[in-house]
């Protein structure tokens, strides 16, 4: 987070157009990207290729680009998108027919209005977001407390749960803990996430983990 | 874990996961129909505004370590605890971001430098011309 600050300063510069700005982003970022793109593609002419696509996406849409979000984020979320397209082309992902990005393979989430169609008709974009706001500042919390008191194996549980969506069972053997141990992290969890959650208007039917538990 | 769970259906469909991990991942969805399928439903509930935990955790980096934890990580100068949760967030969450920041900071440490010197030069060449100045 240390880098947030002076990320801001970066982007103010280079919105006035100041070109050695824009080289010290490059010099910050372009290392990163490289490595999340050539583990996919063990192309380095074509990674090369997805990189610089990244940063034109990234100065493309700079002018709907929000300050006050982490840049790091910002980025790999163009590169990953830029990558998905670029895997399309090759016929490595066939069977997804339609895209997340648009013309320019910026993520349509990252756009003004939010493009993604199916959603805008089931809610508005912006009610979405704030949704989506509630639920990370109340799962970020409850990870801050449990890195803060130490508690890395509820930590640990828990990723396990919700990110890899492993069954308990596996996660009560990877850990080396009960899979009583495990349901109750996750009924725990889910308990204090819903109650912060809910007081947001976001309710138990829209988050799949609640709806499912 | 052999199985495929639909957290990483959709770990793979942000291109979330390790380069392994995609391909384990890749590979089983061109084989089955019912993989597809499970694919395109979650396709489909994130069309219709859905949330998942999952997501927002792994899209919202809320337990990545920072920049300078991984540099340290890499000098073994941190916590054993944090080393150790560090090693599994990288090796059994297998998340990309941080596998990335890994690989470049021990590039970064190997690195010769006229070579990553002159692609960044390119990178700045190609894209300069974008920058847009206030009117």
């Amino acid at each position: 987070m240390a880098s947030v600050t002076s990320d801001k300063l970066l982007i103010d510069k280079i919105r006035d157009g100041d070109a050695e700005s824009w080289q010290q982003l490059i010099d910050r970022y372009e290392g990163r990207l490289r490595a999340f793109v050539l583990s996919r593609l063990n192309d380095r002419d074509d990674t090369e290729d997805v990189v610089q696509e990244t940063f034109i996406g990234f100065l493309t849409s700079l002018p709907n680009f929000d300050p006050n979000r982490e840049l790091s984020t910002y980025l790999f979320s163009i590169a990953a998108h830029k990558l998905t397209d670029h895997l399309r082309r090759q016929g490595r992902r066939p069977w997804e027919a339609t895209t997340d990005s648009d013309t320019e393979g910026r993520p349509l989430d990252e756009m003004p209005g939010r493009a993604r169609a199916a959603s805008s008709i089931a809610q508005s974009g912006e009610g979405h977001a704030a949704e989506e706001r509630a639920l990370a500042e109340a799962l970020g919390e409850l990870i801050r407390q449990w890195i803060s008191r130490g508690q890395f194996e509820r930590l640990k549980c828990m990723e396990l749960l919700f990110v890899r969506g492993w069954p308990n069972k596996e996660v009560a053997a990877r850990l080396d803990i009960t899979e009583q141990t495990v349901a109750n992290y996750k009924h725990q969890t889910i308990g204090q996430l819903q109650k912060l959650v809910r007081s947001a208007g976001v309710g138990d039917e829209r988050v799949l983990e609640f709806s499912s538990s | 874990m052999d199985t495929i769970s639909d957290a990483d259906l959709a770990n793979f469909m942000d291109e979330a996961l390790s380069a392994e991990e995609m391909v384990r991942i890749e590979t089983a969805v061109r084989a089955s129909a019912a993989l597809r399928k499970r694919f395109d439903g979650i396709r489909q509930a994130r069309d219709r505004g859905w949330h998942s935990a999952g997501a927002i955790w792994r899209g919202h980096h809320l337990s990545c370590p920072t920049r300078s934890q991984l540099g340290s990580f890499l000098l073994d100068a941190l916590d054993p605890q944090w080393q150790d949760y560090i090693r599994f967030h990288t090796e059994v969450v297998a998340c990309r971001m941080c596998l990335a920041n890994l690989a470049d900071l021990k590039a970064r440490q190997e690195e010769q430098a006229p070579t990553t010197a002159e692609r960044r030069r390119r990178v700045f060449q190609s894209s300069v011309g974008h920058i847009k100045r206030k009117k």
